[in-house]
């Protein structure tokens, strides 16, 4: 991984707060209303191959675990809207041969305010 | 739904537990959109070091979202939810989610939870998720 990719923004995407997967989510954790808090991850999965591609980056998905995760709403999601999903590399640090990654997903609306932010630290572990 | 007048720093929300099924893991790769192997193929799991398949991070996660929402009264209620995922979970292993109050905001109507998920394995306590902290909307 190349750490001198932090910072770099990607292009914006559109994601729907599809109801049938809402529904999925739901009936997995026993929720009985509402849109599941880590629904947001789906959004962030969105954006992934992305990420996975970026030469810039130079992330070898094979090596990566799921080291922390963050969410913080300034509103609900709501089932059936679209929102624009701005994704960027916060930071990259390397530590005794693992990096560390934190991928920052803002779900907004088109245009406008943003609902949620999703952090997610991913960790490459060190090539054997 | 709990009322900012009844919430005391230092109770525990009621836990969650689950038993964690190949099936209920597939489930959640589907609707999340991971279709990491690690997830799904013994073989796979077991090359990267692990004695089986691993449920995922946000396996385990969401149901210390589910835990927090059960207590606060619905998703919508949950302003900040943090995780560190320190331990893996195997399949057929019962996860347990809970949390404590470590803070009240009257004003703002707000709790502070810290939260986590356990297993027993070997007699010994595991630490799926560690450290977590949630802040939560309460009724007047």
């Amino acid at each position: 991984m190349n750490p001198a990719a932090a910072g770099k923004t990607y292009p914006a995407t559109t994601f729907t707060v599809d109801p049938q997967r809402v529904a999925a989510f739901r009936k997995i954790f026993g929720e009985s209303e509402g849109v599941p808090a880590t629904f947001v991850t789906t959004a962030e999965f969105a954006v992934m191959p992305l990420i996975v591609a970026d030469p810039e980056l130079g992330l070898d998905f094979s090596r990566v675990l799921h080291g922390n995760q963050e969410y913080e709403f300034r509103r609900p999601l709501q089932e059936g809207e679209t929102v624009e999903v701005r994704c960027r590399l916060g930071s990259i640090r390397v530590l005794g041969g693992n990096a560390f990654l934190v991928l920052v997903t803002e779900l907004a609306e088109p245009g406008g305010d943003v609902v949620c932010i999703g952090r997610s630290t991913l960790i490459e572990r060190a090539a054997d | 739904m709990p009322s900012v007048r009844d919430v005391a720093v230092r109770s525990e929300i009621p836990p969650l537990s689950r038993v964690v099924t190949p099936e209920a893991v597939k489930a959640y790769a589907d609707a999340g959109g991971d279709q990491n192997p690690l997830h799904q193929d013994e073989a796979f799991a077991r090359a990267a070091g692990f004695p089986g398949i691993i449920a995922h991070g946000m396996f385990t996660m969401g149901y210390l979202a589910a835990c927090l929402s059960r207590w606060a009264g619905g998703p919508e209620r949950i302003r900040r939810l943090t995780s560190q995922f320190r331990a893996p979970v195997f399949m057929g292993e019962e996860i347990v989610a809970g949390g404590r109050v470590k803070a009240v905001d009257v004003e703002q109507r707000v709790a502070v939870i810290e939260c986590w998920v356990t297993v027993e394995r070997n007699g010994k306590k595991e630490w799926p998720i560690k450290r977590g902290e949630a802040e939560v909307l309460l009724d007047p």
